[in-house]
């Protein structure tokens, strides 16, 4: 009898206990006006929770992170990373509804600073802000008060195999608008199919690869090239209620002139299953290829493969026919922002932690020899690129020949859901290139 | 007798208190966030009345196409994957020697995660095939995943190899059980292996077709990691699935509550498609 009694109340008790902790979970995303409250209990150490994107500083922003502690007792700070752009934006926010919001995290263009305005912190009165190269912050910027610090600046181009050009006597320096690339890009073609350089590059097989079904490398960046002489700045874009293609017919050659001379010359459809690494590990940096268009974050990859090949690239402009020619796009892919709903320490720790991290010797070491960063602020003198394809971006940028980044400022997911799916239809022959034009552009006028 | 009902309350509550707040609540708000206008970050949205629904059926091309192709793929899907499964069970009740082995080699794939099998078979196709095809100068083999019927083609091909060996063991329990007394009467009637197959095994298999074709049906219905790893939706969305256009919805456009909204038709044709399915296949069904 007495264990029945005793066997009820314990079931008893554990169903209020589950009550409690189910009732515990589910309401626990509304309590957002106070997430950090247990933060106060423990006084002696300042926790500070870093969400961010980049996974190949992961390691390295650790490392940094554990530099900062040595220096700064009483503060810990907890890094997570999630990979890749919309993965990001969707653990991002997951993050924010399960209650645990991180201190730090980051945000790209301006349509992610006006959705996430509400949690953002006014950054305005930083130290950084003063030392941003010019119009950098412009992404960040809004009604006058910056909201976030820029990652590092990124440049792609015509990433090309220098040894290549040399072997076919193309001199690449010659090459600075649309009609010198286009001849290179025959002469190139030419020996190629006449088999002159097999001997020394063996798996040589075309001069372009084209990754169509990465719709990033269409619809933003191949894209970017002309609507970043449309529009001046990503704010431009992202308040243009329409979008002109001004550069409508060069943008066309530059998407054919990839597609022709592609190792699918002969079905382009084939290139909508051309991917990333097709284009960089298995095309570039094995020498299947000898131009592609990338950035400077592939270096990394390629010096994985053969670390020859890798500090043999270069960059060749990205020429706009009717518009300026010479030149590449260059930007800034990610911001670090912080929470404006943690607890004031915490922040004041955030705040001086990403400042540490940007101006201090000790931090600049990292930025530029451990990120392998291009620093988006001045003050880096000492601190210069080692590699090939960063020291490219940097010689452009330095001398001026550069267009900005202005897909951030397209509607959400127009560049990369729209433009780049039209694009793989275009080259699937299931649409032709005016159709392109005007259903994009109905597309974004929609999407405002 | 008093107290059965207080313990049926003891054993029933805690997971009817679960269900309620991990099924029932989510849903409910789900269905409220179809009504708005959320954008998935701030907890406050406005109600939009009907209008995601409306434009899910007048504006949105997208939405419609995948609806389609998922009912393609499905319809599909299914009868590989029963008849591939129903083939392999029959082959190993066979009484083969190594028929041990091969269950466990035809279950094997059904072992590895989705994701990592879109990636295999990604390889497969476009670099295998591809390999192959410009060794031997096969155009077919060339450019898969390129088109939206190889995309397509690729899908089911994956899906069978990966589902059949399940299947296969939902089969095997079935024909495990036929008695062997009627088995052996059909013999001794003269029966030939086709006619014991058509009118005794898979009349008393029948059940077991039942839930095959309902696991199948769903599975397919709801895919969606084969269906990121292996063609991503490429080319041009043409073999995006209704699962993976709902998540691009959310997260990409970041209109969650139209992906709400999509996510409630969503739930309700599947419903209505497998409710009817076991309906009709119970129908069939022959008792013992």
């Amino acid at each position: 009898m007495k264990m029945r009694k005793k066997l009820a109340l314990g079931m008893v008790f554990m169903l209020v206990l589950s009550a409690f902790l189910l009732a515990g979970c589910s309401s626990t995303p509304q309590d957002t006006s106070a997430p950090q409250e247990d933060g106060e209990e423990v006084r002696e150490t300042v926790e500070v929770d870093i969400f961010q994107f980049k996974v190949e500083i992961g390691r390295e922003l650790e490392q940094a992170a554990r530099a900062y502690e040595a220096d700064n007792p009483g503060v810990k700070i907890n890094i997570e990373t999630v990979g890749g752009g919309d993965d990001y934006g969707a653990a991002l926010r997951a993050k924010f509804q399960s209650g645990a919001e991180p201190a730090i995290f980051n945000v790209g263009g301006p349509q992610d600073v006006e959705d996430w305005m509400s949690k953002l912190e006014d950054l305005s009165d930083q130290p950084w802000v003063d030392l941003a190269l010019d119009g950098i912050l412009s992404g960040a910027t809004v009604d006058g008060k910056v909201y976030a610090l820029p990652f590092n600046i990124e440049g792609y181009g015509f990433i090309y195999n220098k040894g290549i050009f040399e072997a076919a006597g193309i001199d690449a320096a010659s090459i600075v608008d649309y009609a010198s690339l286009e001849e290179a890009v025959k002469t190139l073609d030419s020996k190629i199919k006449a088999g002159e350089l097999k001997d020394e590059y063996p798996l040589l097989e075309a001069v372009f690869e084209y990754a169509a079904r990465e719709t990033w490398v269409t619809g933003l960046h191949t894209s970017n090239a002309f609507l970043g002489q449309e529009f001046d700045s990503s704010i431009d874009a992202f308040n243009a209620n329409t979008v002109e293609f001004n550069y409508a017919d060069a943008f066309k050659k530059l998407i054919d002139l990839q597609a022709d001379y592609s190792s699918n010359t002969n079905s382009k459809r084939n290139l909508n299953a051309v991917d990333y690494t097709a284009q960089v590990e298995e095309g570039i940096a094995i020498e299947r290829v000898a131009i592609t268009q990338q950035g400077n974050w592939v270096y990394g990859g390629v010096k994985g493969v053969d670390p020859a090949v890798a500090d043999n690239l270069d960059i060749l402009p990205m020429p706009v026919i009717g518009g300026q020619e010479d030149v590449i796009p260059v930007g800034v892919p990610m911001h670090w922002t912080v929470n404006k709903d943690v607890s004031e320490e915490v922040k004041e720790v955030a705040k001086d932690f990403l400042n540490w991290l940007y101006t201090s010797d000790t931090g600049k070491d990292y930025i530029v020899n451990q990120f392998y960063f291009i620093p988006p602020l001045s003050g880096y003198e000492n601190f210069k690129p080692e590699d090939s394809l960063g020291a490219a971006v940097q010689r452009y940028a330095e001398a001026g020949k550069t267009t900005p980044w202005v897909f951030m400022g397209y509607p959400t997911g127009w560049g990369m859901d729209v433009l780049g799916i039209n694009i793989q239809r275009y080259l699937d022959g299931s649409m032709t290139w005016e159709e392109l034009i005007s259903d994009s552009q109905a597309q974004w006028e929609r999407m405002r | 007798m008093k107290h059965s009902k207080l313990w049926f309350g003891f054993f029933v509550g805690p997971i009817l208190l679960s269900f309620i707040v991990v099924v029932i609540a989510p849903m409910m708000m789900g269905i409220y966030y179809s009504f708005t206008d959320w954008n998935g970050i701030n907890n406050n949205a406005d109600w939009v009345g009907l209008k995601n629904y409306v434009e899910i059926f007048t504006q949105d091309r997208e939405f419609l196409n995948a609806f389609q192709f998922t009912v393609k793929f499905a319809i599909v899907s299914v009868i590989t994957i029963n008849a591939m499964g129903f083939g392999l069970a029959i082959l190993v009740t066979r009484g083969l020697k190594i028929s041990n082995f091969l269950r466990s080699i035809f279950f094997m794939p059904n072992l590895i995660g989705g994701l990592i099998l879109g990636f295999v078979w990604q390889f497969i196709f476009t670099r295998a095939f591809h390999a192959v095809g410009v060794r031997f100068g096969i155009d077919f083999l060339q450019g898969w995943l390129a088109t939206t019927s190889t995309g397509f083609w690729g899908l089911v091909i994956l899906m069978s190899w990966q589902m059949a060996g399940y299947m296969m063991v939902i089969y095997i329990a079935a024909i495990e059980n036929i008695p062997q007394s009627l088995l052996e009467a059909a013999e001794i009637d003269g029966a030939t292996n086709w006619q014991v197959l058509r009118h005794v095994t898979i009349p008393l298999v029948a059940p077991a077709f039942t839930v095959g074709v309902f696991l199948t049906l769903s599975n397919s219905f709801k895919l969606y990691d084969q269906n990121l790893s292996l063609t991503g939706g490429g080319p041009f969305n043409s073999t995006q699935m209704l699962a993976m256009h709902i998540y691009n919805t959310a997260f990409r456009f970041n209109t969650f509550g139209l992906a709400q909204a999509k996510a409630v038709v969503f739930l309700m044709a599947v419903a209505c498609i497998s409710l009817t399915q076991i309906y009709y296949s119970k129908k069939r069904e022959v008792e013992m």
